[in-house]
């Protein structure tokens, strides 16, 4: 049994409406009761949210949990945890761990697992091909049983045009959504970073920007063809928002960015050594100029993290045998407010939306991104002002590969209420135990 | 007024022309229940069956019906053929009717096969399935089931589920159906029921449960093994359960439905095990009807055809 809280004194972000408004929130038995100016009960626990930024908690569709397989780098629990700390009341694992998630047990098994865990809601994305191979599909309507909330071969990219021509068209009668991560392996195998001047003079191989791009431009045709409803993640170039934009309305297509491609260049790589090996890799400035403009015009509406937790020593040795990706689950938000508030091309509420109201209407949540009267209390709190550090110490993720160590960043989240229950509060985790 | 020499896809025929042989075919299939059930009516016509794709219950049915009807007829089996030998395709069919055969019954994996074999052979051209594209006497077959069950084969609604996509069973069932008038649902999975049946007067409903809701028939088609080889659904296990017809489903139904199937059946796949057997089930009726209808076929277009 939850107690009653009480958010006094907050300024309330409603991204369905596009507004922001003053008042309090009352939740009760999980549920948002009461939105109200001055409302008072003495049973409650109190928020006292003044200053800060009240709305509906963050969903974030890409993030590796590892598990099964990958314990040493993240487990659902470290995971969910990073989640809460990072403001997500709801977030998106992807199937590519060991073994993947094109099988329904285990699917099954994970969702269980995920549903005893408080700090965040672990959704799960069902694998496209069987084994992430590229292959055969995977049996999407077993998946959608078992608990998938949408399809994705991410961490690769779908070769065959064949397999995602089908696939696109079956997946449709079980209304599940695709989640792409383009890249033409023949393009970018040996790249180790993106193909450019830094490259070249670091001795790397390069992943060209092509890779992407080919791949997006088939896949918008596939989505045109077949009516699929189809999401890019993790854009990188310029092109790709280019494409976007010249297909805007005419299939059902969107996209996401992370927070790195926003932040950092091929420039930082030789500073940040193995922390800025990602896939894909950090373009270059022209390339966040283009991505920037998409955010602000819409044609990229949904901001996510491809939260890449790995071992230290998945990232030790050389450039060339360190894994790829990034740690950035618990700095995510602050890191978008970084490059996109404080440089004005969105505005907080535009935020806000991209990180809760879009995505949760990607997966077709009718309950989830809004904030009103009888939704469930998934409620992130902000707090606009403090600047504090990134520490990596603090994460709770167990992965520590984060190229942002010691930046100095604002708008960071401050309380996570998930199902009317305080996971999280004053950047740390409370396991419901607040009051 | 029958005005036609072969019978090479439902396409080619008229409501009346329809109407016509299933009116025929039921007095066939009435003499069928009674035996001895022979007659003579084409005594000294020959048939020869040119099977290029497997078959138990097409070929044997039109050997059956006609052996009933007095004819003489010979089988063209495949292996230790010439074909086998290196002939070329028309050769052999040509040194066939060289013979003087009067009705070829043929079965080809290409489509346009028996109109092909029509603009040179002599003689009557009976498609029994030419590829992805017609076999008219499996839908007339299954209208005259449909009209000995119901009474009548207008304004039925009819709900085909299943692989749309390979089947000419679909084909030919959809023009049949729909130029007697009746409603036509199609349903499966997404990638085997295309957008284009729409053309032919059929409307696409999913999933599976809604395309099925009011109809007087469900019919099932065959869902073959290869097609999950060629990606066009992930597994049996997910036909099964998402595209495949059981007793639940068919309870649930507001209006009391019959089963149908061309067969062969994959119990468990497309239909649930147990359906096969059940008096809802025309799946055996089915069967005889062929025999009746390939009957009619034969005597319409020997006593009536004209050969050029």
């Amino acid at each position: 049994m939850t107690r009653k809280i009480l958010i006094r004194r907050g300024t309330l972000v409603l991204p369905d409406k596009k507004t922001l408004m003053d008042g309090d929130i009352l939740i009760e038995g999980g549920v948002i009761t009461r939105i109200e100016k001055g409302i008072l009960d003495p049973q409650a626990c109190v928020i006292d949210a003044s200053g800060f930024l009240v709305g509906p908690g963050f969903v974030n569709l890409h993030v590796h949990f590892r598990e099964p397989g990958g314990e040493a780098k993240e487990t659902l629990e470290t995971g969910a945890k990073a989640a809460a700390r990072g403001g997500f009341t709801a977030v998106l694992a992807m199937p590519n761990t060991s073994p993947p998630l094109d099988n329904p047990i285990i699917v099954q098994a994970l969702v269980l697992k995920a549903q005893r865990l408080p700090f965040t809601r672990i959704l799960f994305a069902g694998a496209i091909s069987r084994g992430c191979q590229g292959g055969e599909m995977a049996e999407y309507g077993l998946l959608k049983e078992a608990g998938v909330v949408a399809l994705s071969d991410d961490g690769t990219s779908v070769e065959s045009s064949r397999l995602l021509y089908l696939a696109f068209q079956y997946a449709q009668y079980f209304g599940l959504p695709f989640i792409l991560h383009e890249e033409d392996e023949e393009l970018s195998r040996d790249g180790h970073m993106h193909e450019g001047t830094t490259s070249f003079l670091l001795g790397y191989k390069g992943i060209p920007r092509v890779a992407e791009d080919s791949r997006i431009a088939r896949d918008i045709l596939l989505a045109l063809g077949t009516g699929a409803r189809v999401h890019f993640t993790h854009l990188s170039t310029e092109m790709s928002v280019t494409l976007l934009r010249l297909f805007k309305g005419k299939a059902l297509l969107s996209a996401d960015v992370t927070p790195h491609h926003l932040l950092l260049t091929a420039e930082d790589v030789p500073r940040l050594g193995n922390l800025a090996k990602v896939k894909p890799p950090l373009r270059e400035r022209r390339d966040i100029e283009a991505l920037k403009a998409g955010i602000a015009e819409g044609i990229i509406d949904i901001l996510a993290s491809d939260h890449a937790p790995h071992t230290l020593e998945d990232k030790e040795g050389s450039f060339t045998d360190a894994a790829f990706g990034i740690s950035n689950l618990e700095v995510t938000v602050p890191l978008y407010v970084k490059a996109l508030v404080e440089e004005g091309v969105i505005d907080w509420i535009e935020l806000w939306r991209k990180l809760s109201y879009n995505p949760a209407q990607f997966l077709g949540f009718e309950d989830k991104g809004v904030l009103a009267e009888g939704k469930t209390a998934d409620i992130t709190i902000l707090d606009p002002q403090t600047e504090w550090e990134v520490d990596v110490a603090q994460f709770e993720s167990k992965g520590k590969n984060c190229p942002f160590q010691g930046w100095s960043l604002r708008g960071w989240p401050v309380y996570t209420i998930v199902g009317g229950r305080v996971v999280m509060a004053e950047r740390r985790i409370v396991d419901g135990e607040f009051c | 007024m029958w005005t036609h020499q072969h019978l090479t896809g439902i396409c080619h025929l008229s409501r009346e022309d329809i109407l016509f042989i299933l009116s025929r075919a039921m007095y066939w299939r009435e003499l069928l229940e009674h035996s001895p059930k022979s007659s003579d009516i084409l005594s000294g016509y020959s048939m020869v069956c040119l099977f290029f794709e497997p078959s138990t219950r097409t070929r044997t049915s039109f050997e059956m019906a006609g052996k009933l009807l007095g004819m003489n007829v010979i089988n063209f089996s495949l292996e230790g053929s010439s074909l086998e030998k290196g002939e070329s395709f028309r050769d052999t069919v040509r040194t066939i009717t060289r013979m003087k055969a009067d009705v070829l019954v043929v079965r080809h994996r290409a489509s346009g096969i028996p109109e092909y074999l029509a603009t040179f052979l002599p003689c009557h051209i009976v498609n029994a399935g030419d590829g992805l594209r017609e076999h008219p006497t499996q839908a007339l077959l299954d209208l005259l089931a449909m009209q000995r069950t119901f009474g009548s084969i207008e304004n039925l609604q009819v709900a085909i589920i299943g692989d749309v996509l390979h089947s000419r069973v679909a084909r030919s069932l959809v023009l049949a159906l729909k130029k007697l008038g009746n409603k036509v649902i199609v349903s499966g999975p997404p990638t085997l029921v295309p957008k284009d049946v729409e053309a032919l007067g059929a409307v696409r409903i999913f999933p599976v449960e809604k395309a099925a809701e009011g109809a007087d028939v469900v019919y099932l088609l065959r869902i073959q093994r290869e097609r999950q080889e060629a990606g066009y659904f992930p597994s049996l296990r997910e036909y099964a359960q998402f595209f495949g017809f059981k007793e639940n489903l068919l309870r649930q139904l507001q209006k009391p439905a019959v089963v149908m199937h061309p067969g062969p059946v994959n119990r468990g796949v497309e239909i649930e095990y147990s359906l096969v057997e059940r008096d809802v089930s025309l799946i055996e009726e089915q069967v005889t009807c062929g025999v009746a209808v390939r009957m009619a076929v034969l005597e319409i277009l020997l006593r009536e055809g004209k050969v050029r």
